[in-house]
Protein backbone atom coordinates (compact mmCIF):
# COMPACT_ATOMS: atom_id res chain seq x y z
CA UNK A 1 0.00 0.00 0.00
CA UNK A 2 1.00 3.87 -0.82
CA UNK A 3 1.88 6.16 2.27
CA UNK A 4 -1.31 8.46 2.29
CA UNK A 5 0.89 11.07 3.82
CA UNK A 6 4.49 12.09 4.38
CA UNK A 7 4.92 13.97 7.46
CA UNK A 8 7.67 16.43 8.68
CA UNK A 9 9.13 17.03 12.49
CA UNK A 10 12.26 17.62 13.90
CA UNK A 11 12.43 14.95 16.24
CA UNK A 12 10.20 11.66 16.80
CA UNK A 13 10.03 9.91 19.51
CA UNK A 14 9.26 5.74 19.41
CA UNK A 15 7.23 5.17 22.52
CA UNK A 16 5.01 6.64 24.65
CA UNK A 17 5.51 5.46 28.09
CA UNK A 18 6.99 8.40 30.77
CA UNK A 19 10.26 8.18 29.27
CA UNK A 20 9.45 8.89 25.54
CA UNK A 21 6.70 11.44 27.20
CA UNK A 22 9.51 13.13 29.21
CA UNK A 23 11.89 13.40 25.79
CA UNK A 24 9.54 14.80 23.77
CA UNK A 25 8.25 17.76 26.23
CA UNK A 26 11.75 18.54 26.89
CA UNK A 27 12.20 19.07 23.16
CA UNK A 28 8.53 20.86 22.68
CA UNK A 29 9.70 23.19 25.59
CA UNK A 30 12.66 24.30 23.34
CA UNK A 31 10.22 24.82 20.59
CA UNK A 32 11.10 21.99 18.30
CA UNK A 33 8.19 20.41 17.13
CA UNK A 34 8.01 16.29 18.02
CA UNK A 35 6.10 13.20 16.93
CA UNK A 36 5.51 10.97 19.68
CA UNK A 37 4.45 7.13 17.83
CA UNK A 38 3.38 4.70 20.68
CA UNK A 39 1.70 1.11 19.94
CA UNK A 40 -0.76 0.91 22.10
CA UNK A 41 -4.17 2.58 21.87
CA UNK A 42 -3.51 5.33 25.01
CA UNK A 43 -0.09 6.65 25.92
CA UNK A 44 1.39 6.39 30.03
CA UNK A 45 3.48 3.11 29.64
CA UNK A 46 3.53 1.31 32.78
CA UNK A 47 3.51 4.42 35.61
CA UNK A 48 0.43 5.19 34.18
CA UNK A 49 -1.20 1.08 35.04
CA UNK A 50 1.21 1.51 38.37
CA UNK A 51 -0.98 2.38 41.50
CA UNK A 52 1.63 4.22 44.05
CA UNK A 53 5.48 4.38 43.10
CA UNK A 54 8.49 4.19 45.39
CA UNK A 55 10.05 5.93 47.31
CA UNK A 56 7.34 8.69 47.98
CA UNK A 57 4.41 6.55 47.65
CA UNK A 58 2.56 9.29 45.18
CA UNK A 59 -0.12 8.30 43.63
CA UNK A 60 1.06 6.99 39.88
CA UNK A 61 -2.02 7.93 37.93
CA UNK A 62 -1.97 11.74 39.49
CA UNK A 63 1.83 12.26 38.55
CA UNK A 64 1.68 10.66 35.54
CA UNK A 65 -1.74 11.84 33.69
CA UNK A 66 -0.45 15.53 34.18
CA UNK A 67 2.27 14.52 31.97
CA UNK A 68 0.08 12.91 29.41
CA UNK A 69 -2.61 15.63 29.27
CA UNK A 70 0.77 18.18 28.61
CA UNK A 71 1.85 16.20 25.80
CA UNK A 72 -1.41 16.09 24.40
CA UNK A 73 -1.87 19.56 24.90
CA UNK A 74 1.52 20.98 24.01
CA UNK A 75 1.49 22.88 20.52
CA UNK A 76 4.44 21.13 19.26
CA UNK A 77 3.73 17.85 20.12
CA UNK A 78 1.53 15.37 17.86
CA UNK A 79 0.58 11.88 19.29
CA UNK A 80 0.11 8.80 16.72
CA UNK A 81 -1.48 6.03 18.91
CA UNK A 82 -2.44 2.61 17.90
CA UNK A 83 0.35 3.01 15.85
CA UNK A 84 2.88 -0.48 14.09
CA UNK A 85 6.60 1.24 13.31
CA UNK A 86 7.62 -1.14 10.42
CA UNK A 87 10.99 0.55 9.61
CA UNK A 88 13.25 2.88 11.23
CA UNK A 89 16.01 4.25 8.67
CA UNK A 90 18.44 6.95 8.69
CA UNK A 91 17.99 8.07 4.74
CA UNK A 92 20.53 10.91 4.08
CA UNK A 93 20.21 13.94 6.62
CA UNK A 94 16.76 12.37 8.06
CA UNK A 95 15.39 9.70 9.90
CA UNK A 96 12.86 7.86 8.04
CA UNK A 97 9.86 6.14 10.15
CA UNK A 98 7.17 3.91 7.97
CA UNK A 99 4.55 3.74 9.95
CA UNK A 100 1.20 1.63 10.18
CA UNK A 101 -1.97 3.42 12.13
CA UNK A 102 -4.34 0.36 12.92
CA UNK A 103 -7.95 0.97 12.42
CA UNK A 104 -10.27 1.37 15.96
CA UNK A 105 -12.84 1.22 13.55
CA UNK A 106 -14.11 4.74 15.72
CA UNK A 107 -13.79 8.15 14.06
CA UNK A 108 -11.16 10.23 16.19
CA UNK A 109 -12.25 13.22 14.87
CA UNK A 110 -16.10 12.35 15.71
CA UNK A 111 -15.60 10.78 18.99
CA UNK A 112 -16.03 12.28 22.45
CA UNK A 113 -15.07 9.19 24.40
CA UNK A 114 -19.01 8.85 26.02
CA UNK A 115 -18.63 4.86 26.56
CA UNK A 116 -21.97 4.67 25.40
CA UNK A 117 -21.11 2.30 22.69
CA UNK A 118 -19.37 0.02 25.75
CA UNK A 119 -21.95 0.19 27.37
CA UNK A 120 -24.53 -1.22 24.45
CA UNK A 121 -21.77 -3.62 23.07
CA UNK A 122 -23.31 -7.48 24.33
CA UNK A 123 -19.63 -9.10 23.64
CA UNK A 124 -17.71 -9.53 27.11
CA UNK A 125 -14.15 -10.38 26.52
CA UNK A 126 -11.17 -10.88 29.18
CA UNK A 127 -9.69 -7.39 30.27
CA UNK A 128 -6.00 -7.59 29.97
CA UNK A 129 -5.28 -4.27 30.63
CA UNK A 130 -6.39 -5.74 34.10
CA UNK A 131 -4.95 -8.60 34.48
CA UNK A 132 -8.22 -10.56 33.07
CA UNK A 133 -9.57 -10.31 36.58
CA UNK A 134 -12.43 -8.60 34.76
CA UNK A 135 -14.17 -8.23 31.25
CA UNK A 136 -14.11 -5.21 28.81
CA UNK A 137 -16.38 -5.04 25.66
CA UNK A 138 -15.84 -5.95 22.16
CA UNK A 139 -15.46 -1.54 21.93
CA UNK A 140 -14.22 -0.14 24.65
CA UNK A 141 -12.14 2.74 25.90
CA UNK A 142 -9.06 1.32 27.64
CA UNK A 143 -9.28 2.70 30.99
CA UNK A 144 -10.66 5.77 32.51
CA UNK A 145 -7.88 7.82 32.43
CA UNK A 146 -6.59 6.57 28.72
CA UNK A 147 -5.20 9.63 26.83
CA UNK A 148 -6.76 9.89 24.01
CA UNK A 149 -9.90 9.08 25.52
CA UNK A 150 -11.46 7.44 21.79
CA UNK A 151 -12.95 3.89 21.98
CA UNK A 152 -11.52 0.99 19.67
CA UNK A 153 -13.04 -1.97 18.66
CA UNK A 154 -11.78 -5.39 18.63
CA UNK A 155 -13.25 -6.94 15.81
CA UNK A 156 -12.13 -10.42 16.59
CA UNK A 157 -14.45 -10.61 19.15
CA UNK A 158 -17.35 -8.06 17.66
CA UNK A 159 -20.43 -9.90 16.28
CA UNK A 160 -21.18 -6.82 13.80
CA UNK A 161 -24.66 -6.57 15.45
CA UNK A 162 -24.39 -2.99 14.83
CA UNK A 163 -25.72 -1.79 18.24
CA UNK A 164 -22.50 0.39 19.19
CA UNK A 165 -23.37 2.32 16.00
CA UNK A 166 -27.05 2.95 17.29
CA UNK A 167 -25.97 4.24 20.31
CA UNK A 168 -23.00 6.46 18.96
CA UNK A 169 -24.64 9.98 19.53
CA UNK A 170 -21.83 11.31 16.98
CA UNK A 171 -21.84 9.05 14.80
CA UNK A 172 -18.49 7.80 15.16
CA UNK A 173 -18.35 4.31 14.59
CA UNK A 174 -16.73 2.85 11.57
CA UNK A 175 -17.11 -0.85 10.61
CA UNK A 176 -15.11 -0.03 7.39
CA UNK A 177 -12.21 2.05 8.65
CA UNK A 178 -9.02 0.44 7.12
CA UNK A 179 -5.05 0.40 8.10
CA UNK A 180 -3.44 3.70 7.04
CA UNK A 181 0.34 3.72 6.25
CA UNK A 182 2.21 7.32 6.89
CA UNK A 183 5.63 8.42 6.68
CA UNK A 184 7.41 10.40 9.14
CA UNK A 185 10.86 12.35 8.33
CA UNK A 186 12.73 13.53 11.67
CA UNK A 187 15.85 15.08 11.83
CA UNK A 188 16.59 13.35 15.32
CA UNK A 189 15.07 10.84 17.37
CA UNK A 190 14.23 9.21 20.77
CA UNK A 191 13.86 5.45 21.26
CA UNK A 192 11.50 4.85 24.13
CA UNK A 193 10.61 1.47 23.86
CA UNK A 194 10.90 0.12 27.33
CA UNK A 195 9.93 -2.90 28.38
CA UNK A 196 7.54 -6.10 29.16
CA UNK A 197 7.86 -8.62 32.18
CA UNK A 198 8.81 -11.95 31.43
CA UNK A 199 5.71 -14.72 31.16
CA UNK A 200 4.11 -16.49 33.83
CA UNK A 201 4.24 -19.59 32.63
CA UNK A 202 7.86 -19.60 31.56
CA UNK A 203 9.28 -22.03 34.66
CA UNK A 204 7.34 -25.31 34.78
CA UNK A 205 8.23 -25.64 38.96
CA UNK A 206 6.59 -22.38 39.05
CA UNK A 207 3.46 -23.79 38.13
CA UNK A 208 3.64 -22.95 33.88
CA UNK A 209 0.73 -20.02 34.32
CA UNK A 210 -1.23 -22.75 35.53
CA UNK A 211 -1.60 -22.14 39.58
CA UNK A 212 -4.80 -19.88 41.28
CA UNK A 213 -3.83 -17.00 42.78
CA UNK A 214 -0.44 -16.66 41.54
CA UNK A 215 -0.47 -13.48 39.92
CA UNK A 216 2.35 -11.23 38.30
CA UNK A 217 3.35 -7.91 40.16
CA UNK A 218 1.86 -5.61 37.36
CA UNK A 219 -1.37 -7.67 38.50
CA UNK A 220 -0.63 -6.91 42.07
CA UNK A 221 -0.45 -2.90 40.92
CA UNK A 222 -3.31 -2.92 39.18
CA UNK A 223 -5.03 -4.88 42.52
CA UNK A 224 -4.29 -1.93 44.56
CA UNK A 225 -5.04 0.85 42.19
CA UNK A 226 -7.74 2.75 43.16
CA UNK A 227 -9.53 1.85 39.82
CA UNK A 228 -8.51 -1.32 39.78
CA UNK A 229 -10.69 -4.68 39.10
CA UNK A 230 -12.13 -5.01 42.38
CA UNK A 231 -11.30 -2.22 43.97
CA UNK A 232 -9.82 -3.50 47.07
CA UNK A 233 -7.46 -6.52 47.00
CA UNK A 234 -8.99 -10.03 46.58
CA UNK A 235 -8.49 -13.15 45.80
CA UNK A 236 -8.51 -14.05 42.51
CA UNK A 237 -10.10 -17.49 42.73
CA UNK A 238 -13.06 -16.75 44.78
CA UNK A 239 -13.30 -13.01 46.00
CA UNK A 240 -11.32 -14.53 49.56
CA UNK A 241 -9.87 -11.24 51.39
CA UNK A 242 -5.85 -12.69 51.78
CA UNK A 243 -5.19 -13.61 55.06
CA UNK A 244 -1.45 -14.26 54.30
CA UNK A 245 0.34 -12.75 50.64
CA UNK A 246 4.01 -13.92 49.54
CA UNK A 247 6.21 -12.13 47.16
CA UNK A 248 9.02 -14.54 44.68
CA UNK A 249 11.97 -12.34 44.34
CA UNK A 250 13.69 -13.02 41.06
CA UNK A 251 11.28 -15.20 39.84
CA UNK A 252 12.80 -14.32 36.18
CA UNK A 253 15.54 -12.66 36.73
CA UNK A 254 18.99 -13.64 37.71
CA UNK A 255 18.29 -16.71 36.04
CA UNK A 256 20.47 -18.09 33.25
CA UNK A 257 17.77 -20.69 32.23
CA UNK A 258 15.47 -18.06 31.12
CA UNK A 259 18.08 -16.15 29.29
CA UNK A 260 17.54 -13.27 31.62
CA UNK A 261 20.78 -13.36 33.83
CA UNK A 262 20.44 -9.82 35.13
CA UNK A 263 18.82 -7.96 37.96
CA UNK A 264 15.85 -6.66 36.73
CA UNK A 265 16.37 -3.79 39.43
CA UNK A 266 13.29 -2.64 40.36
CA UNK A 267 11.81 -6.06 41.83
CA UNK A 268 12.87 -5.22 45.09
CA UNK A 269 11.73 -2.05 45.45
CA UNK A 270 8.37 -2.49 44.25
CA UNK A 271 8.01 -5.77 46.40
CA UNK A 272 8.52 -3.73 49.23
CA UNK A 273 6.24 -0.94 48.08
CA UNK A 274 3.56 -3.08 47.46
CA UNK A 275 4.13 -4.67 51.09
CA UNK A 276 3.55 -1.61 52.38
CA UNK A 277 0.59 -1.07 50.79
CA UNK A 278 -0.94 -3.94 51.29
CA UNK A 279 -0.40 -3.32 54.86
CA UNK A 280 -2.18 -0.49 55.12
CA UNK A 281 -5.08 -1.96 53.00
CA UNK A 282 -5.46 -5.59 54.98
CA UNK A 283 -3.83 -4.87 58.36
CA UNK A 284 -4.10 -7.72 59.56
CA UNK A 285 -2.71 -9.62 56.57
CA UNK A 286 0.57 -11.51 57.23
CA UNK A 287 3.20 -10.32 54.49
CA UNK A 288 6.32 -12.22 53.12
CA UNK A 289 9.29 -11.41 50.70
CA UNK A 290 10.88 -14.50 50.04
CA UNK A 291 14.51 -13.08 48.28
CA UNK A 292 18.30 -13.44 47.26
CA UNK A 293 19.47 -9.99 48.17
CA UNK A 294 17.57 -6.89 48.54
CA UNK A 295 18.95 -4.60 46.61
CA UNK A 296 17.50 -1.03 47.53
CA UNK A 297 20.31 1.12 45.63
CA UNK A 298 18.66 4.48 45.12
CA UNK A 299 18.08 7.74 47.28
CA UNK A 300 16.34 6.98 50.02
CA UNK A 301 15.68 3.38 49.50
CA UNK A 302 17.66 1.71 52.37
CA UNK A 303 15.37 3.32 54.54
CA UNK A 304 12.35 2.83 52.80
CA UNK A 305 13.85 -1.16 53.25
CA UNK A 306 14.49 -0.62 56.93
CA UNK A 307 11.12 1.34 57.41
CA UNK A 308 8.96 -2.20 55.81
CA UNK A 309 10.95 -4.18 58.36
CA UNK A 310 9.89 -1.87 61.25
CA UNK A 311 5.97 -2.31 59.98
CA UNK A 312 5.93 -5.97 60.63
CA UNK A 313 6.79 -7.30 56.52
CA UNK A 314 8.23 -10.36 57.00
CA UNK A 315 11.65 -10.97 54.97
CA UNK A 316 12.90 -14.30 54.60
CA UNK A 317 16.14 -15.02 52.61
CA UNK A 318 15.35 -17.72 50.48
CA UNK A 319 14.97 -18.73 46.10
CA UNK A 320 11.44 -20.67 45.70
CA UNK A 321 12.37 -24.19 43.90
CA UNK A 322 8.93 -25.19 43.59
CA UNK A 323 5.25 -23.48 43.53
CA UNK A 324 2.21 -25.46 43.48
CA UNK A 325 -1.22 -25.11 44.04
CA UNK A 326 -2.44 -26.64 47.33
CA UNK A 327 -6.09 -27.12 49.01
CA UNK A 328 -8.39 -24.55 48.88
CA UNK A 329 -6.96 -22.31 46.81
CA UNK A 330 -3.82 -21.85 48.94
CA UNK A 331 -0.16 -21.53 46.90
CA UNK A 332 2.38 -23.35 48.11
CA UNK A 333 6.06 -22.30 48.13
CA UNK A 334 9.28 -24.63 48.60
CA UNK A 335 12.33 -23.67 49.50
CA UNK A 336 15.52 -24.39 51.12
CA UNK A 337 15.82 -22.68 54.86
CA UNK A 338 18.61 -20.74 54.90
CA UNK A 339 18.45 -19.00 57.87
CA UNK A 340 17.26 -21.60 60.64
CA UNK A 341 17.70 -25.11 60.95
CA UNK A 342 18.28 -25.59 56.97
CA UNK A 343 16.21 -28.64 55.00
CA UNK A 344 13.44 -28.31 52.87
CA UNK A 345 10.27 -25.51 54.18
CA UNK A 346 7.08 -25.61 52.35
CA UNK A 347 4.64 -22.76 53.42
CA UNK A 348 1.16 -22.08 52.03
CA UNK A 349 -0.74 -18.45 51.21
CA UNK A 350 -3.67 -16.76 50.20
CA UNK A 351 -1.96 -14.88 47.16
CA UNK A 352 1.47 -14.91 45.73
CA UNK A 353 2.81 -12.55 43.78
CA UNK A 354 5.89 -13.29 41.30
CA UNK A 355 8.18 -10.36 40.85
CA UNK A 356 9.24 -10.90 37.38
CA UNK A 357 12.08 -10.05 35.04
CA UNK A 358 12.06 -7.27 32.77
CA UNK A 359 12.81 -7.80 28.94
CA UNK A 360 12.50 -5.04 26.12
CA UNK A 361 9.44 -4.70 24.58
CA UNK A 362 10.78 -4.49 21.24
CA UNK A 363 12.99 -6.01 19.38
CA UNK A 364 14.02 -4.06 16.54
CA UNK A 365 15.24 -6.82 14.09
CA UNK A 366 13.72 -6.41 10.76
CA UNK A 367 12.43 -2.97 11.66
CA UNK A 368 15.66 -0.76 13.12
CA UNK A 369 19.60 -1.40 12.45
CA UNK A 370 20.16 0.07 15.93
CA UNK A 371 22.59 -2.12 17.88
CA UNK A 372 21.15 -4.39 20.82
CA UNK A 373 23.43 -5.54 23.90
CA UNK A 374 23.96 -9.08 24.75
CA UNK A 375 20.79 -8.93 26.78
CA UNK A 376 18.66 -7.45 23.97
CA UNK A 377 18.49 -3.65 25.32
CA UNK A 378 19.50 -1.12 22.93
CA UNK A 379 23.15 -0.84 23.45
CA UNK A 380 24.88 2.36 24.24
CA UNK A 381 27.83 3.09 22.35
CA UNK A 382 29.18 5.50 24.76
CA UNK A 383 27.52 4.34 28.17
CA UNK A 384 29.81 5.77 30.81
CA UNK A 385 29.95 9.12 29.22
CA UNK A 386 27.01 9.24 26.96
CA UNK A 387 24.71 6.68 27.93
CA UNK A 388 21.78 7.71 25.50
CA UNK A 389 23.92 8.00 22.42
CA UNK A 390 23.10 4.32 20.27
CA UNK A 391 24.53 3.26 17.08
CA UNK A 392 22.79 5.63 14.41
CA UNK A 393 23.66 8.66 14.45
CA UNK A 394 20.92 10.68 15.64
CA UNK A 395 19.53 8.26 17.31
CA UNK A 396 19.36 8.32 20.89
CA UNK A 397 17.91 5.79 23.66
CA UNK A 398 15.95 6.52 26.99
CA UNK A 399 14.47 4.39 30.05
CA UNK A 400 13.87 0.97 30.37
CA UNK A 401 14.37 0.57 26.07
CA UNK A 402 18.38 0.66 27.36
CA UNK A 403 17.77 -1.47 30.33
CA UNK A 404 15.78 -2.12 33.59
CA UNK A 405 15.97 1.40 35.49
CA UNK A 406 13.20 2.74 37.73
CA UNK A 407 11.14 5.73 37.55
CA UNK A 408 13.55 8.25 38.42
CA UNK A 409 16.48 7.16 36.75
CA UNK A 410 14.20 7.05 33.73
CA UNK A 411 13.14 10.68 33.77
CA UNK A 412 16.78 12.05 34.39
CA UNK A 413 17.62 9.75 31.61
CA UNK A 414 14.77 10.84 29.26
CA UNK A 415 15.86 14.68 29.62
CA UNK A 416 19.34 13.73 28.94
CA UNK A 417 18.21 12.19 25.64
CA UNK A 418 16.29 15.46 24.70
CA UNK A 419 19.74 17.34 25.35
CA UNK A 420 21.25 15.52 23.05
CA UNK A 421 18.97 15.35 20.37
CA UNK A 422 18.93 19.46 21.00
CA UNK A 423 22.24 19.56 20.65
CA UNK A 424 21.84 17.29 17.72
CA UNK A 425 19.32 19.39 16.10
CA UNK A 426 21.22 22.81 17.00
CA UNK A 427 24.60 21.46 15.39
CA UNK A 428 22.38 20.58 11.75
CA UNK A 429 20.78 24.02 12.15
CA UNK A 430 24.15 26.00 12.81
CA UNK A 431 27.02 23.37 11.69
CA UNK A 432 29.70 26.32 12.71
CA UNK A 433 28.95 26.31 16.42
CA UNK A 434 29.25 23.03 16.73
CA UNK B 1 -36.73 5.53 -0.24
CA UNK B 2 -33.42 4.41 1.00
CA UNK B 3 -30.68 6.84 0.56
CA UNK B 4 -27.63 5.72 -1.34
CA UNK B 5 -25.22 5.86 0.99
CA UNK B 6 -27.98 4.01 3.62
CA UNK B 7 -28.23 1.54 0.57
CA UNK B 8 -24.07 0.96 0.20
CA UNK B 9 -24.06 0.66 3.86
CA UNK B 10 -26.15 -2.25 4.02
CA UNK B 11 -24.45 -3.75 1.24
CA UNK B 12 -21.06 -3.19 2.57
CA UNK B 13 -21.97 -4.55 5.94
CA UNK B 14 -23.21 -7.63 4.29
CA UNK B 15 -19.97 -8.28 2.85
CA UNK B 16 -18.04 -7.37 6.04
CA UNK B 17 -20.44 -10.30 7.33
CA UNK B 18 -19.73 -12.68 4.78
CA UNK B 19 -15.80 -11.55 5.14
CA UNK B 20 -15.87 -11.80 9.13
CA UNK B 21 -18.04 -15.14 9.10
CA UNK B 22 -16.08 -17.43 11.80
CA UNK B 23 -15.14 -14.17 13.83
CA UNK B 24 -19.02 -13.17 14.06
CA UNK B 25 -20.06 -17.08 14.98
CA UNK B 26 -17.47 -17.54 18.03
CA UNK B 27 -19.04 -13.99 18.97
CA UNK B 28 -22.56 -15.09 18.61
CA UNK B 29 -22.03 -18.11 20.35
CA UNK B 30 -19.73 -16.23 23.47
CA UNK B 31 -23.03 -13.88 23.90
CA UNK B 32 -25.23 -16.34 24.41
CA UNK B 33 -23.03 -18.35 26.83
CA UNK B 34 -21.98 -15.42 28.56
CA UNK B 35 -25.56 -13.99 28.84
CA UNK B 36 -26.87 -18.09 30.16
CA UNK B 37 -24.30 -17.08 33.12
CA UNK B 38 -25.05 -13.59 33.99
CA UNK B 39 -28.60 -14.82 34.37
CA UNK B 40 -27.87 -17.37 36.64
CA UNK B 41 -25.35 -14.63 38.42
CA UNK B 42 -28.01 -12.26 38.85
CA UNK B 43 -30.81 -14.37 39.98
CA UNK B 44 -28.83 -15.52 42.73
CA UNK B 45 -28.47 -11.56 43.94
CA UNK B 46 -31.98 -11.35 43.69
CA UNK B 47 -33.16 -12.91 47.18
CA UNK B 48 -30.38 -10.01 48.79
CA UNK B 49 -26.54 -9.71 49.06
CA UNK B 50 -24.61 -13.06 48.34
CA UNK B 51 -20.61 -13.88 48.62
CA UNK B 52 -18.57 -15.32 45.36
CA UNK B 53 -18.54 -18.57 46.45
CA UNK B 54 -22.12 -18.54 47.34
CA UNK B 55 -23.18 -17.62 44.44
CA UNK B 56 -21.20 -19.85 42.87
CA UNK B 57 -22.85 -22.61 43.98
CA UNK B 58 -26.10 -21.56 43.87
CA UNK B 59 -25.63 -20.79 40.00
CA UNK B 60 -23.06 -23.96 39.18
CA UNK B 61 -20.38 -22.21 38.13
CA UNK B 62 -16.70 -22.01 39.67
CA UNK B 63 -15.91 -19.18 42.04
CA UNK B 64 -13.23 -18.05 39.96
CA UNK B 65 -15.63 -17.74 36.93
CA UNK B 66 -18.54 -15.70 38.88
CA UNK B 67 -15.47 -13.28 40.37
CA UNK B 68 -15.16 -12.23 36.63
CA UNK B 69 -18.70 -11.49 36.12
CA UNK B 70 -19.70 -9.79 39.06
CA UNK B 71 -16.66 -7.59 38.66
CA UNK B 72 -17.56 -6.79 35.36
CA UNK B 73 -21.22 -6.15 36.12
CA UNK B 74 -20.11 -3.94 39.29
CA UNK B 75 -17.84 -1.89 36.78
CA UNK B 76 -21.07 -1.44 34.00
CA UNK B 77 -23.06 -0.13 36.92
CA UNK B 78 -24.86 -3.40 37.43
CA UNK B 79 -24.09 -5.05 40.68
CA UNK B 80 -22.47 -3.02 43.87
CA UNK B 81 -20.73 -4.23 46.81
CA UNK B 82 -22.49 -5.15 49.59
CA UNK B 83 -21.50 -5.65 53.45
CA UNK B 84 -18.73 -8.58 54.55
CA UNK B 85 -19.49 -11.71 55.49
CA UNK B 86 -16.37 -13.74 57.53
CA UNK B 87 -13.53 -13.65 54.72
CA UNK B 88 -15.61 -12.55 51.97
CA UNK B 89 -17.81 -9.35 50.76
CA UNK B 90 -21.64 -10.18 49.49
CA UNK B 91 -22.68 -8.46 46.43
CA UNK B 92 -25.99 -7.11 45.34
CA UNK B 93 -28.02 -5.97 42.43
CA UNK B 94 -27.72 -1.69 41.78
CA UNK B 95 -30.78 -0.44 42.53
CA UNK B 96 -32.44 0.07 39.31
C1 LIG C 1 5.23 -4.06 38.89
C2 LIG C 1 6.09 -2.86 38.69
C3 LIG C 1 6.04 -1.83 39.60
C4 LIG C 1 6.89 -0.72 39.46
N1 LIG C 1 6.85 0.26 40.41
C5 LIG C 1 7.72 1.30 40.32
C6 LIG C 1 7.73 2.32 41.33
O1 LIG C 1 6.95 2.27 42.27
N2 LIG C 1 8.66 3.33 41.23
C7 LIG C 1 9.56 3.38 40.19
O2 LIG C 1 10.39 4.29 40.18
N3 LIG C 1 9.54 2.46 39.20
C8 LIG C 1 8.65 1.43 39.24
N4 LIG C 1 8.63 0.48 38.24
C9 LIG C 1 9.50 0.69 37.05
C10 LIG C 1 8.79 1.61 36.03
O3 LIG C 1 7.65 0.94 35.57
C11 LIG C 1 9.73 1.94 34.87
O4 LIG C 1 10.88 2.57 35.37
C12 LIG C 1 9.09 2.91 33.86
O5 LIG C 1 7.77 2.55 33.55
C13 LIG C 1 9.91 2.93 32.59
O6 LIG C 1 9.32 3.78 31.64
P1 LIG C 1 9.65 3.66 30.07
O7 LIG C 1 8.97 4.79 29.43
O8 LIG C 1 11.11 3.49 29.88
O9 LIG C 1 8.98 2.26 29.62
P2 LIG C 1 7.44 1.83 29.46
O10 LIG C 1 6.64 2.31 30.58
O11 LIG C 1 7.52 0.37 29.18
O12 LIG C 1 6.96 2.59 28.15
C14 LIG C 1 7.37 2.22 26.86
C15 LIG C 1 6.30 2.60 25.85
O13 LIG C 1 6.77 2.32 24.53
C16 LIG C 1 5.75 1.67 23.79
N5 LIG C 1 6.39 0.89 22.73
C17 LIG C 1 7.12 -0.26 22.85
N6 LIG C 1 7.53 -0.67 21.64
C18 LIG C 1 7.04 0.21 20.73
C19 LIG C 1 7.12 0.31 19.31
N7 LIG C 1 7.81 -0.58 18.57
N8 LIG C 1 6.51 1.33 18.69
C20 LIG C 1 5.81 2.25 19.41
N9 LIG C 1 5.70 2.20 20.77
C21 LIG C 1 6.32 1.20 21.42
C22 LIG C 1 5.02 0.84 24.83
O14 LIG C 1 3.73 0.50 24.39
C23 LIG C 1 5.02 1.79 26.03
O15 LIG C 1 3.92 2.66 26.01
C24 LIG C 1 7.79 -0.64 38.35
C25 LIG C 1 7.82 -1.68 37.41
C26 LIG C 1 6.99 -2.78 37.58
C27 LIG C 1 7.05 -3.90 36.59
S1 LIG D 1 -21.04 -4.21 16.48
FE1 LIG D 1 -19.47 -5.31 17.63
S2 LIG D 1 -18.47 -3.77 18.90
FE2 LIG D 1 -20.42 -2.92 18.18
S3 LIG D 1 -21.89 -3.40 19.81
FE3 LIG D 1 -22.03 -5.07 18.31
S4 LIG D 1 -20.58 -6.61 19.05
FE4 LIG D 1 -20.10 -4.72 20.13
S1 LIG E 1 -17.54 5.73 19.62
FE1 LIG E 1 -19.36 6.98 20.02
S2 LIG E 1 -20.39 5.97 21.74
FE2 LIG E 1 -18.27 5.18 21.66
S3 LIG E 1 -17.12 6.51 23.07
FE3 LIG E 1 -16.93 7.37 21.02
S4 LIG E 1 -18.58 8.91 20.88
FE4 LIG E 1 -19.10 7.58 22.62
Amino acid sequence: MEPSRELNFDALVIGGGIAGLQAALDLADQNFKVAIVEKDATIGGKMIRLSKVFPTLDCASCITTPKMAASAHHENISIFTYCDLTSLKRDGQEIKADITQMPRYVDADKCIGCRQCEYGCPVYVPNHEEGNFNFRKAIYIPFSNAIPQIALMDVENCSLCGKCAKVCPTGAVDYFQQPEDFVIRAKTAVLATGFKLTPMDQKPQYGGGKIQNLISSLDMERLLAPHGPYQRVIRPSDGKEPDSIAYVQCAGSRDKTLGVPYCSRVCCMYAIKQAMLLSGALPLADITIYYMDIRAFGKGYEQFFQNAKAMGIEFVKAKIAKIEQADNQYVRLRYEDQEGNGGVVEREHDLVVMSLGMVPDWNPAGVCDVACDTDAFIKSTIPSLAPTVTSIEGVFAAGVAIGPKDIVDTIAEAGAAAMEASKYLNALENPKAA
Amino acid sequence: MMSDQKKSDKEGLKALRQQRKASIERARKAIKAQNQNVKAIREQMKSGGKTIPEIAAGAGLPTDQVLVYVASLKKYGMVIEGPKDGDYFKYELAPK
